[in-house]
C-alpha cells in the first residue's frame, strides 16, 4: 500500500513535468534532441550556419507558442525522420524504443528459467549408497578409541 | 523444457545472430556505395542517378528521369546557409542567360528549410528551377557534403564533370551544349 502511494506521488510530480515540457518547451531541450543535418550531432555541440539556422527556427517558433510536438513535426517535414536525435514514440519508431526492453525482459527470463531448473536439478539429486556397516563400526571404534 | 522446444529456442537465437548480421552487412554495403563525385574522381562517368521530387516554388515536380537523355543538364546543389553557394549560383544565373535555352539548370535545395531557401533564391536573384531535398537522400547519391556541388550531364545523360575550379564552369558548359 505504501509502495503504490510512493507511485502515484512520483507519478504526479513526473506527469506535470513532462506536459509543460510539451506545452512549453525550451530552446536549450529542444536542441539537445533535435540533430544538426550537416555535422552528424545534435544541435547543440554545433555551430555551423545549418545547425543555427535550426536554432533561430526553434527559438521562432517557440516564441510562436508551438508546441514541442510541433516544432519537431515541422522539423521532420523538412528534413525527414533523421533530423530527430531518437526516434518518435510511434510507428516504427516504436520498436526501437520497446525492443531493448523486451530483449532485456527475455534475457531475464532465460536466467531465472535456467536458475530455476539447475536448482530443482540440485534437490531431485540421489544421494550417493551408505557407508558399509563393517566400515563404519570400524570407524566408530577408531574414533572411540582416540577419545579415551 | 522438452528437446523440441529447446530445439526451437535454440534456432530462434541463431537466427536472431544472422539476422543481426545481415542487417549490419547491408548497412555497410549500403554505406560504401559512392557517389556521382567518388565515380568521377575515379574516371568514371556514371548515368546520372534519377530523382523526382517537389519544386521549391510549388509548381508540381521535377523527374530527372525525363529530362535525362533529351537534353543536357547542369545540376546545382545548394542550400541556404551555405555561404559559397550564393557565388556558384548567381555565375549559373548568369550562364543560364547564355545557355538555357539548349540547357536544363536545376537547382537540388538540400538540408534546408524551404521557406529560408524561397527567400534566399529571392535575394540572390536566382530564377532557374529547384527542388527540395530536405533529407538529403539525393545529395548522397551524388557524392554528399560539401556543397555547393555542380555537375554536368550530357544530352546522352552521362555525368562527365563536376565543377571544381571556375574555369569548368565554362569548359564544361561548352562541352554539354555541343552533346
Amino acid at each position: 500500500m505504501r509502495r503504490l502511494a510512493l507511485i502515484a506521488l512520483a507519478a504526479s510530480l513526473i506527469v506535470p513535468v513532462a506536459r509543460a515540457s510539451e506545452q512549453h518547451p525550451t530552446s536549450a531541450e529542444l536542441e539537445g534532441e533535435v540533430m544538426c543535418p550537416v555535422c552528424g550531432t545534435t544541435l547543440d555541440q554545433s555551430n555551423s550556419p545549418a545547425a543555427q539556422q535550426i536554432k533561430r527556427l526553434i527559438a521562432t517558433r517557440i516564441a510562436a507558442g508551438d508546441t514541442k510536438s510541433e516544432i519537431k513535426s515541422r522539423l521532420v517535414a523538412e528534413y525527414g525522420d533523421a533530423i530527430l536525435a531518437a526516434p518518435e514514440h510511434k510507428g516504427f519508431g516504436l520498436l526501437a524504443w520497446w525492443l531493448p526492453i523486451a530483449g532485456i525482459l527475455a534475457a531475464a527470463a532465460v536466467v531465472g528459467v535456467g536458475a530455476w531448473r539447475w536448482s530443482r536439478a540440485r534437490e531431485r539429486e540421489p544421494e550417493g549408497p551408505g557407508l558399509d556397516p563393517a566400515l563404519e563400526q570400524r570407524l566408530d571404534d577408531e574414533l572411540a578409541r582416540w577419545d579415551t | 523444457m522438452t528437446r523440441s522446444v529447446k530445439l526451437a529456442a535454440q534456432a530462434l537465437a541463431v537466427g536472431l545472430v544472422v539476422g543481426l548480421l545481415a542487417l549490419l552487412v547491408w548497412r555497410v554495403a549500403r554505406d560504401s556505395n559512392k557517389g556521382v563525385s567518388q565515380a568521377l574522381a575515379q574516371g568514371e562517368h556514371p548515368t546520372a542517378p534519377a530523382f523526382d521530387l517537389g519544386r521549391l516554388d510549388g509548381r508540381g515536380r521535377i523527374d530527372l528521369a525525363s529530362i535525362r537523355g533529351k537534353k543536357p543538364i547542369v545540376l546545382d546543389f545548394w542550400a541556404s546557409w551555405c555561404v559559397p553557394c550564393i557565388h556558384e549560383s548567381k555565375r549559373l544565373e548568369a550562364a543560364r542567360k547564355e545557355y538555357g535555352d539548349r540547357v536544363a539548370f536545376i537547382g537540388v535545395d538540400t538540408k534546408d528549410f524551404s521557406g529560408d531557401a524561397r527567400q534566399w533564391q529571392r535575394k540572390h536573384g536566382i530564377t532557374y528551377p529547384s527542388v527540395h531535398d530536405g533529407s538529403g537522400s539525393v545529395l548522397s547519391k551524388w557524392g554528399g557534403l560539401p556543397i555547393p556541388k555542380i555537375f554536368f550531364v550530357d544530352r546522352s545523360g552521362k555525368v562527365i564533370g563536376e565543377l571544381v575550379v571556375e574555369e569548368d564552369l565554362p569548359r564544361y558548359l561548352r562541352q554539354i551544349a555541343a552533346s
